[in-house]
């Protein structure tokens, strides 16, 4: 007799083994999570995020060609830049252009305008979750291309801060020269964790390189910060999955993975949509209205205390709740999130049910506790919410 | 990487400070190490320089005020070995023969040497030898029409490629040379 687990499996397995793949199907599996073992979560995730096509036999040239896209990508964007910009050319473009070229169109201001960027990129991709290890680890399969040119440096280098190594020559009364070798110990903690040796790259660095390509190849919309939450939990499953031949393009099925990711959900993340039908604003009053139709005594608190949604579920929206649970279960809840045909109503409904199951501690709390709760939100079982969150909806419709 | 060479400020004694049209092209965020040849003389232009970069390393020239800054020193970039000297104790000031030999003794790819107040920038027996001239101008006893001038180098693995800044006239000139270390 199989375990309603092993059940569950065997669902999965005949669902994505047959030649055409029945997406409502998928999504109602995946919509009550998807089991953790083989690799189906990496799968399901790609197909739900329309990177992979429902029909099977179209996966292998379908991936071979967004792969390759990728490859573009990068040797556009950041290798033959790079290569140009340092290396030994006597193109007539570059022989009059120097780095402290105070024209918008030179290549080199354009290139500290990039680093403008990559700046904060950096910053955000180094601290990205970082009570896990898993991401100042080194990758099985760093960008080699990158690594080894000569002509240029990795983009962590480009905006590291750096002292040279330097020692001051003595001079004897009888003339011997001395070069003392002083030794300056180098900061080395990144996190708590060694930071990787030449030649290797650590994952935030491959995250890096994703965002930066993004921000590039989407000027208007750019890097805004909270990007770096949403793709920290997609290149983690991609790069851990079992099957080493999805694992070495973590990579590439990350970058277009986020790409359709953000296409349903760049709204928040532009600025001057912040205030339109569209933006986050929008989305705020939509969440204060359900709890105001679900439940009315809370609304009314948060009315009394000036408890405005700003204070609290901004975070929520904008990052798809990926700083309010533990990386396990931020999974989870995506399993769910990603299924639904309506990502975002679903996530208002999740982070409304999350007020909900606060109600009675809400209900005692004053202005500062109440926020405190909200702002660092309980451990709780997810599974409880994403059953009241599904509730909920229902009972709406 | 991005290093700035400049050195023989002399201010304020010979001149009031770089030149506006220098200012402008120095902005934060562009440089990341800075190289001075020293006399520069004072604090504030100290102070000036580590508004541009925060690592900066200095040697000492005859009229600088801090006494504490080395003689002579060796920084590492990269694959690069680099000494810096002031060269007032290289004797004839600025004598290729003169500045091979402290080369050889310090052991470096590239030596900086300043004090002639005239830039310059070769290639002698394999090695590079920079001398960034004075940033502001300053004249020097031998020389009263001198040129405002600085270096930056941008250094790659095995490459550098040295931008010559100068200030003829009213406009900034720029000049490109690579050294290909063997």
């Amino acid at each position: 007799m199989a375990s309603p687990y092993q059940k569950r499996i065997q669902l999965f397995k005949e669902c994505l083994t047959e030649e055409t793949i029945d997406m409502k199907k998928l999504k109602k599996l995946c919509f009550s999570g998807i089991p953790d073992s083989s690799n189906f979560r990496s799968l399901c995730w790609k197909i739900l995020l329309r990177y992979l096509p429902a029909e099977r036999n179209q996966w292998e040239s379908e991936l071979k060609k967004q792969r390759t896209l990728y490859r573009q990508f990068l040797e556009e964007i950041i290798i033959k830049p790079g290569k140009e910009m340092h290396g030994v050319s006597e193109e007539s473009s570059l022989a009059s252009d120097h780095p402290l070229n105070p024209n918008p169109n030179s290549q080199w201001s354009a290139f500290f305008k990039d680093n403008e960027v990559l700046l904060q990129i950096d910053k955000d991709t180094r601290r990205l979750q970082p009570d896990l290890g898993f991401f100042q680890t080194a990758t099985e399969y760093p960008c080699r291309e990158l690594l080894e040119a000569q002509e240029m440096e990795t983009l962590r280098r480009r905006v590291e801060h750096t002292l040279l190594i330097s020692s001051d020559v003595e001079r004897n009364r009888t003339g011997t020269t001395n070069i003392p070798t002083k030794s300056r110990t180098q900061v080395t903690a990144e996190f708590g964790h060694n930071p990787c040796k030449d030649g290797e790259e650590a994952h935030w660095e491959v995250l890096e390189r994703i965002l930066f390509i993004y921000a590039k190849l989407n000027p208007g919309q750019g890097y805004v910060q909270g990007m770096n939450e949403i793709i920290g939990p997609l290149y983690y499953v991609f790069a851990s999955d079992t099957d080493s031949e999805w694992k070495k393009h973590a990579e590439e099925d990350t970058f277009f993975c986020f790409t359709h990711l953000m296409a349903d959900i760049r709204d928040i993340f532009i600025k001057t949509l912040d205030h339109s039908e569209l933006g986050i604003h929008a989305k705020m009053r939509d969440l204060m209205l359900l709890l105001k139709r679900s439940e009315q005594p809370i609304w009314d608190l948060f009315e009394r205390q000036g408890l405005k949604p700003e204070f609290f579920c901004f975070r929520w929206l904008t990052v798809l709740l990926t700083q309010e649970f533990p990386l396990p279960d931020v999974i989870t809840v995506w399993d769910t999130l990603l299924s639904d045909d309506n990502c975002t109503e679903m996530l208002i409904h999740i982070c409304c049910a999350m007020l909900l199951l606060q109600s009675n501690e809400l209900k005692k709390g004053d202005f500062a506790a109440n926020l405190k709760l909200l702002q660092h939100y309980p451990p709780i079982d997810v599974h409880v919410l994403l059953k009241r969150a599904v509730d909920l909806r229902e009972s709406a419709s | 990487m991005l290093v700035l060479v400049l050195g023989d400020l002399h201010v304020p004694h010979r001149q009031s400070g770089l030149p506006a049209k220098f200012r402008k092209l120095l902005v934060p965020g562009k440089i990341q190490h800075i190289l001075c040849t020293g006399n520069l003389c004072t604090k504030e232009s100290h102070d000036y320089l580590k508004t541009l970069a925060s690592d900066v390393h200095i040697v000492r020239g005859d009229f600088d005020e801090n006494i504490t800054y080395p003689e002579q020193k060796v920084v590492t970039v990269g694959q690069f070995r680099i000494g810096i000297c002031h060269g007032h104790q290289i004797i004839p000031w600025g004598d290729v023969e003169s500045l091979a030999m402290v080369q050889r003794q310090l052991d470096v790819d590239i030596l900086i040497s300043g004090h002639t107040h005239k830039f310059e920038a070769f290639e002698h027996e394999g090695k590079f030898y920079i001398n960034p001239g004075s940033a502001t101008g300053a004249f020097n006893p031998l020389d009263t029409n001198v040129v405002p001038s600085f270096v930056l180098m941008d250094i790659q693995a095995s490459i550098v490629v040295t931008y010559v800044y100068q200030l003829i006239g009213d406009d900034v000139k720029v000049e490109r040379i690579e050294y290909k270390k063997n």
